[in-house]
Order: C-alpha cells, then structure tokens, then sequence
C-alpha cells in the first residue's frame, strides 16, 4: 500500500468539495480510514471567483518526509501554488483549453460570415430588377 | 459615604498609578505585537515588542522627526508610541470606574454580586478593579495606513486559459501569527501573486475567524450610513465596532475613526470619549493635524487647567519645531496660563476662540478667588 497525499471527495450532489488528506492511496476516500487531514480545495469558485485552496505546509512537508506522494492533481494544484514547480499537465490542459477556445473563436467567426453572405445573398435575390439594371 | 470614598480612592489611585514602579506607564505589548509594521519606511527603525523584550529602549524613542516631512506625516505610529505621548493620553483620559464598569447588555453579562464587605476588603477591590480597568483603556494604536501589498512571485503566461477563476492559496500551518500568514493568488492570466490586503482580510476571516468581525464591509460603515450613526451621537459605539471590524493601519479604520473624531469636534462632544479607550487616540490625531484649538476651548471651559497645560505641552512634544514650543522653551519658569497663551497667539489656528475662552477662565479665576491648578 502507497502512502498518497490526495484528493477526498466530500460535498454532495452537484456541489464537489475536496479535503486534501494523507491515507493509503487505495482506501475508499470518504469511508476509508484518513491518516491526517492537511488542507481543503473548494472547485467551485465563489462570489469574487476564487477558488479556495488551504494546505498547512508543515504537516505536508512532514508527511513528504515520511514517504507520502501526491498524486497527480494534488501536484497540479501545488503546483499552480507555487510549492512545487508547475506540472507538466497544467500547462498542456492550458494548451488545450487555448486550443479549443481559438477553435470555437474561428467557428463563430466562420458561422457569422457565412451568415452575413447568406443575408447578402438573400436580398440581391429579392431585388433582382435594380440589380440588373445597376449591372447594366 | 461611598461617593465620597469613590473620589478620594480614583484620586489616590492616579498618583500610585503613575508613580508606582509596579505599574509603569506601559504600551501594551501585546497589543503592539500584531503591529509589527508599525514604521513604514527603514527596517532599523522599527518598533516592535516582543516577549522578554522589557520594551526600555524601544519605547524611549524619542519622537518622530520634524513635523513638516512627508515621512512623519504619513506615519503617526512614531509620535503615538513616544512614551512621554502615552503618559499624557493616559492622564487626560481619566479613569471613571462608574463609566468604565458601565452595564453594557452582551452576551455573557452576568447578574452583578452584592457582597458585605469591610472597608479594607472595600478598598482591596477598589485597587484591582482599577488595574483591570487599565486593560480596559489600552489605547489602539494610531498608525499610518498600510502600504498595499504588491508582489509578484511568478509569471507563468503559458498557463492562461486553464482557469477562468482566482486560485487563492491559504496556509494554514499551526501557530503562525494572523499577519505573517501566506496568502498568495493564482491569477488566470497565470501570474502567481501575493494576495493584497483586502483579499488577506476576507480570507484570514473565512479560515482563522475573530469574533465581532464580518466579511466584508459591514453596513454601518457605508459613508450615509455612518453619518446617520454619527448624528444619533453612537460615537463610542462606532469607534468600539471599527475596532474589531478592522485592523488599526485599515485605510477604512482611519477613515471611520477620523469621520468619528471630526464629528465629535463638531459637536463639541468630546467628554462622550472621556475615560474610554478611544478618548487617548481622538486627542493624538487633533494634536498630529494640528485641530487642537475647539478642544483646548472646552477644557477651558470645564475650567481644568491641567488638561488645558497637558494638551498643549502634547502639542510640543508632536510638533516640537513649533513657534509656541521653542518660546516656551525659552521661558523654563512659565506658568501653565502663559504656556498656553503662547500656544493660543503663535499656533492656534482659531486665534480668537481660543484667547476668549483663556480670559474667561482668568475671570472665573479671578472671581473664585484661586488660581492653583483645578482638575
């Protein structure tokens, strides 16, 4: 069995809430048995759109020395604090995320052309006599 | 009997108080603890009371430097700690045991005891209730605003996108004082920032949170609000909850308390301050802007000659390089009625108001047939 700094989910339905806990990476989180409890994550953001971390630093830093290992998303959010450098995932996610967001920018852009042309289209159609006229 | 008794012992109790070495004229060291940065500008010179430390050298620091530099008026904290300022404020402010001890409906006040008890016992819990009262009129610091907090840890632009929110880091490590907690910010743009002081606040709130404070601004220091407040005369009321609301160097505390004190000038209502804590700090700021002269007046007016003496002989120690002061220092045998006629023709501000209310006391002098100092 791992000795894990991880993730426990806790909250309830639609409303997530992390505790950050040191227990064995395996254990059932909400029901298995928690060695120490060293923090909290709130994933949702609040009224001035933050989202609330609170890690105490020293039982981390004693549980490290024990052995423990953060899993993969406490190492994210640790990272994005500032304890550990930033994590690899965190910056291709933030690639991704970009990606996708520039992607979905060019797809309205496309779309609203499109539709500026089709409006365009659609009157030239509804006059056709000025039009010819103004051609000719 | 007892109202007799009463007098005498508050009477004898300020000169033990001031004179014992049990109890030295004190800053509260505690108190000064959590303002740690109480100079803005040179690490050198800051004042800070540690455990152990006696406080002997730090608090016969002499007072701030000449009155009209940019430094010493950003920061009163200097002028305020000066021992000499502290011994003045503790005198003026007084110590009235009945409005001290007054009945105030909180949570946790008691039924008062009625005992029997001799006149030894009597006077036993007469010398410490006024030790204890002493707790009770520990001045809060009058400090500069606190410079905002402006620094950038990291910047890491390639981690915009991945939150469209704040991350705000807390740590929450045991015994760690309030002030020298890590706050810091994950901005969405990436930068990793430490929080400012606001921020520090409401989130210092939300993990470590103090009793009588709120999130947030409460709606009685909104700007209309509080002048409601201020005219139905809850000056100590607003003063008291600013206190705990706020840290002391809180640009909003300075502005509440100042509004407060502007209106009690105003007003006249100095003596509502009279033997409470916040009576020491509403005199430093008029005596630190220099808006003493409505204050003297009233001193006058109650005809106490050795308030009127020790207000301006604070307004020295402030403002040493002023014209009164350095006439007064000429003058080494002055009475107390020309030590402030000076002030009242060199640096009175209302020249007149203040020379009125001097001759009016000299006729009421006059005409009481005494001229010994009257408290």
């Amino acid at each position: 069995m791992a000795l894990a700094i991880r993730f426990a989910l806790f909250g309830c339905t639609n409303r997530p809430f992390f505790h950050i806990v040191v227990m064995e990476k395996r254990r059932a989180q909400r029901s298995g048995k928690i060695k120490e409890m060293i923090g909290s994550y709130d994933p949702m953001p609040n009224q001035d759109n933050q989202k609330l971390v609170a890690v105490d630093f020293q039982k981390l830093q004693k549980w490290l020395g024990f052995g423990a290992v953060p899993t993969k998303h406490v190492a994210e959010l640790l990272g994005l604090g500032g304890f550990y450098p930033i994590h690899p995932m965190s910056y291709i996610k933030a690639k991704r995320k970009r990606t996708l967001m520039e992607k979905q920018v060019a797809d309205m852009q496309a779309k609203e052309e499109t539709q500026e042309t089709a409006a365009i289209q659609v009157n030239e159609d509804t006059q056709p006599d000025s039009t010819e006229d103004a051609s000719q | 009997m007892a109202a007799s008794m009463k007098c005498a012992w508050a009477r004898c109790l300020s000169t033990i108080l001031l004179n014992s070495t049990k109890h030295r004229c004190q800053i509260s060291q505690p108190l000064y603890a959590s303002c740690s940065n109480i100079t803005g500008d040179s690490g050198n010179d800051e004042i800070i009371f540690r455990k152990g430390e006696g406080g002997t050298d730090q608090t016969r620091q002499e007072a701030g430097p000449a009155d009209d530099t940019k430094k010493h008026r950003r920061d009163p904290g200097k002028a305020f700690t000066d021992v000499r300022v502290q011994k003045i404020l503790l005198r003026l402010t007084g110590l009235d045991l009945d409005k001290v001890y007054e009945y105030r409906a909180a949570k946790g006040a008691g039924v008062a005891k009625v005992a029997l008890m001799s006149d030894q016992q009597l006077k036993k819990v007469y010398e410490s209730a006024s030790y204890k009262a002493l707790r009770k009129l520990q001045m809060p610091p009058v400090l500069g605003a606190r410079e905002p907090i402006d620094e950038v840890l990291s910047e890491d632009p390639e981690l915009e996108g991945l939150n469209t929110s704040k991350l705000v880091f807390i740590d929450i490590s045991q015994r760690v004082p309030l002030k020298k907690r890590t706050i810091v910010v994950r901005e969405p743009n990436g930068t990793l920032r430490k929080a400012s002081w606001e921020e520090r606040d409401v989130t210092l709130q939300k993990y470590f949170p103090q009793s009588g404070r709120k999130i947030g601004l409460p709606r009685m220091f909104q700007q209309d609000n509080l002048e409601c407040m201020l005219d139905d005369g809850k000056h100590e009321y607003i003063l008291n909850r600013a206190c705990s609301q706020f840290e002391i160097d809180d640009p909003e505390y300075i502005r509440v308390t100042q509004r407060t004190y502007e209106h009690i000038d105003g007003n006249g209502k100095f003596e509502d301050l009279r033997s409470t804590r916040h009576f020491g700090p509403m005199i430093f700021y008029f005596t630190y802007y220099k808006k003493i002269d409505k204050l003297l007046v009233a001193f006058l007016e109650e005809e106490s000659l050795e308030d009127s003496l020790d207000l301006v002989k604070l307004y020295h120690i402030v403002h040493p390089s002023c014209k009164s002061a350095e006439k007064v220092a000429s003058m080494p045998d002055a009475t107390p009625l020309e030590i402030i006629r000076a002030f009242a023709e060199m640096d009175a501000t209302q020249k007149s108001l203040v020379q009125q209310a001097i001759q009016t006391y000299e006729k009421e002098c006059d005409s009481t047939g005494s001229t010994q100092l009257r408290r």
